[in-house]
């Protein structure tokens, strides 16, 4: 593979680059990052970390949560089948609801989170309900 | 992507086409920001740190620092940077780019991200 000019790299984005108005919320598995990455709204967003698994996406324009970075995603899947094997139900075809990954992160905390990291999840858990988003959930 | 001098960053096509059906504007971050990023960083550390996982994301996981000339609205529309925001894009121990994105910087080292003494095991630039 040969490396490619900052100009061709940029053009190569630009032929793959969709409208907004085409956007649907996604969560996506990065084997690279053993990272599920998941996104509510086209919107430019910032990053900030939640704790060590969940960092939380805010809109740059509304402030407003729009999406996350799970990170370690396959030593938190070993965690949580081994701590709640029913869980597996939830997994169809190698695929889970976003949502329940965010609430097994809670339930399995060894103490109650802070107050301002429980509402965050709050919203997390809200945005991902509402976008019926569903994940690759690898248990390797 | 040709780095400055001796280092070669990869990105999936994967990954290039899950970003570019976002919208415009993150298809340039992805396509413009992402190289400058990386080829004249203000800062790079090593060793993301995470107790979840502490062997994986250890050394050789990377984080390139930088403050880009310019932002991108959802529509592809060019703005000012982020005032206090600085932009970060992270890469795996075999050189591939996994992630990049705004974060609020230290308000003492604008350059930089918050908390940036305690996230990274170690400062390389």
């Amino acid at each position: 593979m040969s490396p490619m000019s900052n100009r061709d790299f940029a053009e190569r984005m630009m032929l793959l680059a969709r409208p907004a108005e085409q956007f649907e919320p996604t969560a996506i598995y990065d084997p690279d990052g053993d990272c599920i990455e998941f996104l509510a709204k086209p919107d430019s967003f910032y990053a900030e970390r939640v704790d060590d698994l969940v960092t939380v996406y805010y809109s740059q324009e509304t402030q407003e949560v729009i999406g996350s970075l799970i990170k370690g995603v396959r030593g938190f899947s070993q965690k949580i089948l081994k701590a709640m094997p029913g869980c597996q139900i939830e997994i169809r075809d190698g695929r889970v609801r976003l949502v329940h990954i965010f609430r097994a992160r809670l339930w399995t905390s060894k103490a109650a989170p802070e107050r301002s990291i429980a509402l965050t999840y709050e919203k997390l858990i809200k945005v991902a309900e509402d976008s019926q988003v569903e994940t690759e959930m690898c248990s390797a | 992507m040709a780095g400055n001098c001796c280092c070669e960053i990869q990105i999936s096509f994967d990954r290039m086409q899950a970003v570019g059906r976002r919208s415009m504007g993150h298809a340039k971050e992805c396509g413009i920001i992402l190289p400058m990023i990386l080829q004249k960083p203000t800062a790079i550390f090593e060793g993301l740190r995470s107790d979840e996982d502490e062997d994986r994301w250890g050394y050789g996981w990377r984080c390139y620092c930088g403050i880009p000339e310019q932002s991108f609205r959802p529509d592809g529309s060019s703005a000012r940077p982020y005032p206090g925001q600085v932009y970060l894009v992270f890469v795996n121990d075999e050189k591939v780019t996994y992630n990049w994105r705004w974060e609020k910087a230290d308000p003492d080292d604008p350059r930089l991200p918050v908390d940036h003494e305690t996230r990274f095991k170690q400062r390389l630039l």
